[in-house]
């Protein structure tokens, strides 16, 4: 019977003690202590536990980094140049990065770890991302497919941001998740109203968010957005303006319209916004709004596939098609594509062989 | 009569949990199926031989349509006489749920067929899946692509 | 209980004549589940020599020191477990700490050494054989090399094998195991050539 109880104590002290060993081992080894994050050399410091990734501890401080996969590793957005601290290049980075991006110190943040002081340079875009909670003002139909959400900023009021951008919208159902799921989508608004904005929805089979953005969002419902995002915003030219849109891609669209307004830009602008019937053609009145606003305007419809009911006098065909009538050969031109990928490069490359220079042309591809 | 065990490797294990309920995506890639991963698979594997077919062909023939059908820049487009096809395309990118690098466009074809009233949906996404992994999604799922019906529906 | 037999007769046979997962058939699990490709296998095969070198030293310490004096050797399996899981968890740590390379080259293969049994059968075999510590460092370092040999080669036979018209029922597991067995009559040729225990 001692024997017995000596044995059990003898096993759990031993336990015990392993136990104790590996704990002192855990502070020792994996024990980071706090690590200064300094940003742009200086512009921004931050202290923080070391341990965890960069892209979680930049997170943590407000700063968005993008990413679409959740920092598994497998996406490759998440790019940034760290300068120093950051330890040798991982494996499951090496992919992603080109020699020159490996020259230049370029890291994959979801996968460097915080053990000691780093200094890295982060995009001056970036640090106006910021994470906010809206609440639906108001939802409504624009086509069969297609609704329009107008959000309405609760904290932080208000956003800064240019025509043109697009925002994150985070899914409720999924909030509670390990990763948030968001979606992208364009600001249909302008920047002149910072309290509010408004995005156009269209519904994707299966879609996460656009099924529920279709079925399940109601007014007053409280919502989280991050943003804003984008690299597709009006120039500052004294060229003539030539804005291309099918589908949802108009709404970046309203919004540059939204700035010419707002800013009384006067330079010469032509819409053209492709459907397939006269049922799918929505912001009809908003569009002729704009016209009475901006002198300069002009609006083109056109649909490629006019049912017999619709009755159709203006243009048919593709966008495709009308861009050759309105664009010449020598104009001095600056366009701005939106919608289907594949319609912005067939666009885009339209354009090329009328003369368009390329580095006037800036799209929003969706991608 | 007990079943055997099913043996699946750790990787296939995480590949299969994030197939199943990963935020990010509406769908189960599974959809009603019970079975394990690899057995859907094999299962798919098998019946793709045995049309004397593979993986790669399946993928290439989705991807050749895929390719004709973007020529309509968003409506429908007639394609060999028979498949009326439109490919609607979502703003952002969708990792492979394997979690190898890459991201995938959300584009969604829609294949119908005029003369027999068949009809097939699939996205970038699935054609990868089918070419690298050999993946048709699981019974039940909205995206899952029968082999069978690949093989008739577009005359493989 | 010989002995007299040199530590390096000894770690020569762990190696080859008495291969502990060729011939003891130990540690198979791991074995089948990570032998897909030789480069995986490298990686599981040096993690393992690293542990079962280390943990037969410290078993035999644990043992002869602690158990024996205390008459509790009637507990050396539950112990040597413990010890085992502990160590593996200890380099888990280092390693994370000084090469995050290293650490994530091996991923999930670390945790999965605490339940390969070769380990333990290394360990228990030392004992039974009464080693002396010498023979028993030189007994696990021979017998963690001769697994990462039977891995390695086992991943390089299916990688041969990847474009193989294997009969469906066979695929996977199946054919692993006849390969298995192919490669232990191999290793029988060995047998009888050294005397270790």
């Amino acid at each position: 019977m001692l024997q017995t109880i000596l044995g059990l104590l003898t096993l759990s002290g031993f336990a015990g003690f392993l136990a104790l060993c590996l704990e002192v081992a855990d502070l020792y080894f994996a024990n980071y202590g706090e690590c200064a994050i300094r940003i742009n050399d200086g512009e921004r410091e931050y202290t923080v536990q070391g341990g965890g990734h960069l892209l979680g501890a930049l997170g943590d401080q407000g700063i968005f980094v993008p990413s679409a996969c959740g920092g598994r590793g497998s996406c490759g957005l998440c790019k940034l140049q760290v300068l120093e601290g950051a330890g040798p290049l991982l494996p499951t980075e090496t992919p992603y990065l080109s020699p020159e991006e490996r020259r230049n110190h370029v890291r994959l943040s979801c996968q460097v770890k915080v053990r000691n002081n780093l200094s890295i340079e982060i995009p001056p875009e970036l640090f106006l991302i910021k994470e906010y909670s809206a609440r639906v003002e108001r939802i409504r139909d624009l086509t069969e497919d297609i609704k329009e959400i107008r959000l309405s900023l609760l904290e932080p009021d208000t956003m800064k941001f240019k025509a043109g951008q697009y925002i994150q919208f985070q899914i409720p159902e999924y909030a509670g998740a390990d990763e948030p799921v968001y979606r992208a989508y364009s600001l249909a608004s302008g920047p002149g109203d910072p309290r509010r904005l408004t995005l156009v929805v269209t519904r994707v089979p299966d879609g996460v968010a656009s099924t529920y953005i279709h079925t399940e969002l109601r007014e007053g419902n409280k919502v989280r957005v991050n943003g804003p995002y984008g690299e597709f915003y009006l120039r500052e030219s004294a060229g003539d303006i030539l804005m291309v849109a099918t589908g949802s891609g108009l709404a970046p669209i309203m919004s540059l319209l939204h700035q010419m307004a707002d800013q009384q830009i006067q330079r010469k602008a032509t819409v053209v916004f492709g459907a397939r019937q006269r049922k799918d053609l929505f912001y009809l009145e908003e569009l002729e709004g704009f016209k009475e606003r901006i002198p300069s305007l002009e609006v083109i419809f056109t649909l490629s596939r006019p049912s017999e009911e619709d009755r159709w006098q203006g243009e048919r065909g593709r966008v495709t098609e009308v861009i050759p009538k309105i664009v010449h050969p020598r104009d001095e031109v600056e366009a701005y594509i939106c919608g289907n990928p594949a319609m912005v490069e067939s666009s885009e490359e339209l354009l090329v062989r009328l003369g368009v220079p390329r580095e006037r042309i800036y799209y929003d591809k969706f991608a | 009569m007990g079943r055997s065990p099913v043996i699946q490797s750790p990787h296939l294990d995480r590949v299969e949990q994030n197939l199943r309920s990963r935020p990010g995506h509406a769908h189960d890639f599974l959809g009603e199926d019970r079975r394990r991963l690899i057995e859907i698979l094999t299962d798919d594997l098998g019946t793709v031989h045995a049309m004397g077919l593979t993986h790669e062909a399946v993928a290439d023939r989705l991807e050749r349509i895929t390719d004709a059908a973007r020529k309509g820049l968003g409506d429908p487009i007639l394609l060999e006489g028979r498949f009326r096809t439109e490919v609607q395309e979502a703003r952002g990118k969708l990792p492979c749920p394997w979690g190898h690098p890459g991201l995938y466009r959300k584009s969604l074809v829609t294949l119908f067929r005029v003369d027999t009233g068949e009809s097939l949906q699939w996205t970038d996404l699935s054609i990868h899946l089918i070419r690298a992994h050999g993946f048709y999604q699981g019974k039940g799922s909205a995206y899952r692509l029968e082999p069978a019906d690949l093989k008739r529906i577009l005359e493989l | 209980m010989d002995l007299g037999i040199s530590a390096f007769v000894i770690f020569f046979a762990a190696i080859f004549t008495n291969n502990i997962l060729l011939t003891n058939f130990l540690g198979m699990c791991s074995f089948l589940a990570i032998s897909r490709e030789v480069r995986s296998s490298i990686g599981l095969g040096l993690a393992v020599v690293f542990v079962m070198t280390w943990t037969s030293a410290i078993n035999y310490i644990v043992y002869y020191y602690i158990l024996e004096p205390f008459n509790l050797v009637h507990f050396r399996f539950i112990v040597f477990i413990i010890v085992i899981a502990a160590f593996v968890q200890l380099v888990e740590m280092v390693i994370e700490r000084y090469s995050p390379v290293l650490y994530v080259i091996l991923g999930v293969f670390l945790p999965l050494i605490t339940v390969n049994c070769a380990i333990l059968g290394v360990c228990l075999f030392m004992i039974i054989r009464e080693y002396t510590f010498l023979q028993s460092v030189a007994y696990g370092a021979g017998g963690g090399i001769g697994w990462m040999l039977a891995i390695v080669a086992m991943g390089g036979i299916r990688q041969r094998l990847a474009k193989a018209p294997i009969p469906k029922p066979l695929e996977g597991p199946g054919i692993t195991l006849i390969i298995a067995g192919l490669m232990a009559l191999a290793f029988i040729g060995f047998g009888g050539m050294i005397q270790i225990q």
